[in-house]
């Protein structure tokens, strides 16, 4: 417990930072850095006292385009993370509530997302829609709901169980009674927890896009950054400083949901 | 055989269990009473050193003469089971669901190398031979009892210890495996240690009885003695709680008039799938009556409250409330809600963990969305089911009150709608014995003040002799008997009254 609790800390303490840096990187970088017709650096330095995390291809300094990544990365993250588990929340309670056909056709539709492999689905939305960032935050969104659905369902069919929705529907509440005030207060943090953890999910499967080139070509991300490397040769160059520093951040960042997920779930589950 | 020596139990600083002596001699039979959170259950597990590691045990605990606390591990587990085993409470949590029962009998015979057979301990337990074969969901409660009980035999152990062993039991099945439980004791010269909060069934079985409270052993003596003539209050609040049919002192009902019909059910017929729950129920209520609704588990009677609630739709028949039908949906559905309220049977599980008791009484006027001052209605709805003063209550969460209080705040939270009739499933079974007559006080209080009208369900025909005015009898769907409590409770004409009548353990 205590364990957790200190790692779930540290999760959190990671994640302030990488917020902040998200927020103020923008603020702090001029466009010629980023611009790839107007930086003065020579391509392919490695890391030294003027570039801390040396340059890429062009010459960009690559501390500076990972601090950049990190908004793209946290915000498709975090969107696409909101966007999964609303829909998951939504579906899961209709169809554990209402029961019947409602809950058949929507528990078919739920399998149906959760058999099909969601990067390939994802990869076929984000190639069929225009590019763009919101692209990659519905692609995402779309197929990641489904363990949300199933779960939330569980939780509610517990709920509704339990005999004090019985009376609660005795005093003749209906069902907008019953959702709203025994329902979704039950289900709030467990969604709350499965949400953190599927921000972690949501910032992989960002990177994967982007590193198979599907992303929006005019935003720098982690996952972009890594598409650029392995594009333009930073193995054979052996650049490692362009490779592992996204890496890293996605790493890192991806641990720190994880760790901050699995201490509120631990805060949340009753103890035993 | 077993003694228990300055026994004190703690958890951090809370003592649970304080300075208690106990002897217990081959063949003799003890019975351990008391409340919940009497320690009662903590002396048990104390024995084969079953507590949680966060218990700190003090004193001595010798099973036939070595000290339990300091046996090493490997002589702990030669003498768990076979020196002394436990039935435990709960037959349906303690069985592993997806292992046969056979093989959950031969388990212990296994790890102790004991030989014997599971049929012959199927055939002491009066079970076929062929249930071994069976799961525990394929059993009924009563089999799987007695499962437990083969169980606890399985090595052959010299001391038994029955923890609640037919709390979840209807009559019937508790006087079966009693006798199944008596007779092996008494065969098998075995010491039987019986923990129960119900001192009818411990006066059955025991010839001596131990009265626990607050963690302490308030009286010890000969059953009889003990119960005939309890020296410690404790003691003689708990032989009180238990009504004794037929004896006018434990009759609370004034007899009322011969009262106009408030609901009227007839020839209802309500179906689960194939399954014919309720077979035809004609029942009437009056206003201001108490009916008591008996039968044993599986009868049909809860299908038929819900049923009456609007709960569920019946197959075919009427519910008539008030001179019209019971409306199926929409408004007039909620607004017939507003008349009949139910009462559960567990309050802990009834009341939303999450909402205070403000909002859980407030519930039922927020749902019908009824003006006027909510917090004078809801104080006022809090005092009558006697919490008082309720300004102290009504931020407390369900967990922070006793069981008894939190039945009151159901109560409370139907009487705040001012209903006609209170439909009450197995309102104090899971109440401790002295808070069961005060809420079997209030009920009658409230019919008295109110003119409120109750259907009581229930497997406990004590109950019925308590409170009610006139009693039916369930049985398979149907209603076997009915009449006034005198009439069928003194003199049954069907066989399944007399049946249950005669189940009902004597003190």
């Amino acid at each position: 417990m205590s364990r957790f609790n200190r790692a779930g800390v540290a999760g959190a303490a990671i994640l302030a930072v990488a917020a902040l840096v998200a927020v103020v990187a923008p603020l702090l970088i001029s466009a010629d850095e980023l611009d790839v017709t107007r930086v003065t650096a020579a391509p392919w330095q490695s890391p030294g006292a003027e570039f801390w995390l040396g340059t890429d291809h062009t010459g960009r300094s690559v501390a500076v385009l990972v601090a950049q990544g990190a908004g793209t990365s946290l915000f498709v993250g975090l969107t696409a993370a909101v966007l999964a588990v609303g829909i998951g929340t939504l579906v899961g309670v209709v169809s554990g509530h209402f029961g019947g056909l409602v809950a058949g056709a929507l528990l078919r539709i739920t399998d149906f997302f959760l058999v099909l492999p969601a990067l390939v689905l994802a990869i076929a939305l984000s190639t069929v829609l225009p590019r763009g960032l919101g692209t990659i935050v519905l692609a995402i969104g779309l197929t990641s709901w489904p363990s949300t659905a199933r779960m939330v369902r569980a939780q509610t069919l517990t709920i509704e169980a339990r005999p004090f929705v019985e009376r609660a529907r005795a005093l003749g509440g209906g069902h907008v009674h019953v959702i709203g005030r025994h329902v979704l207060p039950s289900v709030v943090p467990l969604v709350l927890v499965n949400a953190t953890l599927a921000v972690a999910t949501a910032i992989v499967a960002e990177s994967t896009l982007a590193f198979l080139g599907l992303g929006d070509p005019t935003r720098i991300s982690w996952g972009a950054m890594l598409h650029q490397a392995q594009l333009h040769g930073a193995v054979p160059q052996r650049a490692w400083w362009f490779l592992l520093p996204p890496g890293v951040a996605i790493v890192v960042v991806v641990l720190a949901f994880t760790l901050v997920g699995r201490a509120l779930e631990a805060v949340v589950t009753p103890k035993r | 055989m077993l003694e228990l020596r300055n026994l004190s139990v703690h958890y951090g600083h809370k003592r649970v269990v304080g300075d208690v002596n106990l002897t217990l001699a081959p063949g003799q039979t003890l019975g351990l009473a008391g409340e919940s959170g009497s320690g009662k259950s903590t002396v048990a597990m104390s024995v084969l050193r079953l507590l949680p590691r966060t218990a700190r045990v003090e004193g001595e605990i010798l099973l036939d003469g070595d000290d339990v606390r300091t046996m090493s591990w490997g002589r702990l587990r030669a003498v768990r089971w076979a020196s002394a085993s436990i039935v435990f409470q709960g037959a349906m949590h303690s069985l592993n669901p997806v292992r046969r029962v056979g093989d959950q009998i031969a388990e212990p015979m296994r790890l102790h190398g004991t030989p014997g057979s599971v049929r012959e301990l199927l055939e002491q337990v009066e079970l076929s031979a062929q249930k071994a074969r069976a799961y525990p969901h394929e059993l009924s409660g009563g089999q799987r009892q007695r499962v437990m009980i083969a169980m606890a035999l399985a090595c052959g152990p010299r001391l038994v210890i029955a923890d609640e062993p037919t709390t979840a039991l209807d009559v019937v099945v508790q006087a079966q495996v009693l006798s199944v439980l008596t007779r092996l004791v008494a065969e098998q010269d075995l010491g039987l240690l019986m923990i129960s909060h119900d001192l009818s069934v411990l006066a059955q079985t025991c010839d001596e009885l131990a009265v626990m409270h607050r963690g302490e052993l308030v009286e010890r003596g000969a059953t009889r003695e003990v119960i005939a003539n309890p020296r410690h209050p404790h003691t003689a609040a708990l032989t009180a709680a238990f009504p004794v049919i037929g004896d006018p002192a434990h009759r609370w009902a004034e007899q009322a008039p011969q009262p106009e019909p408030l609901l009227r059910v007839r020839d209802l017929v309500v179906d689960y799938g194939r399954t014919r729950a309720v077979d035809g129920v004609d029942l009437t209520v009056g206003h201001g009556e108490i009916v008591a609704l008996v039968g044993q588990s599986g009868s049909g009677k809860t299908t038929l409250a819900r049923t009456i609630m609007g709960l569920r739709k019946p197959s075919s028949g009427r519910v008539i409330f008030d001179g019209a039908p019971v409306p199926v949906k929409g408004a007039a559905l909620k607004a017939f809600r507003r008349q009949v309220q139910l009462v559960l049977q567990d309050p802990a599980s009834a009341l939303n963990p999450r909402h205070t008791v403000r909002d859980a009484v407030a519930e039922g006027l927020r749902v019908h969305g009824i003006r006027g001052d909510e917090e004078s209605l809801v104080s006022a709805a809090v005092e009558r089911a006697e919490l008082r003063p309720a300004e102290l209550y009504l931020d407390s969460l369900p967990h922070e009150l006793s069981g008894g209080q939190q039945q009151r705040v159901v109560i409370a939270g139907a009487l705040v709608l001012q209903p006609r009739l209170l439909v009450a499933d197995e309102p104090v079974a899971s109440l401790d014995a002295s808070v069961r007559g005060e809420i079997v006080a209030l009920l009658l209080k409230l019919r008295h003040e109110l003119g409120l009208a109750s259907l009581i369900i229930t497997h406990d025909l004590g109950l019925a002799w308590q409170i009610a005015d006139r009693v039916a009898v369930m049985h398979q769907g149907k209603i076997v008997e009915q009449g006034s409590v005198e009439q069928v409770l003194l003199n049954p004409t069907h066989d399944y009254t007399r049946a249950l009548l005669r189940a009902v353990p004597q003190v």
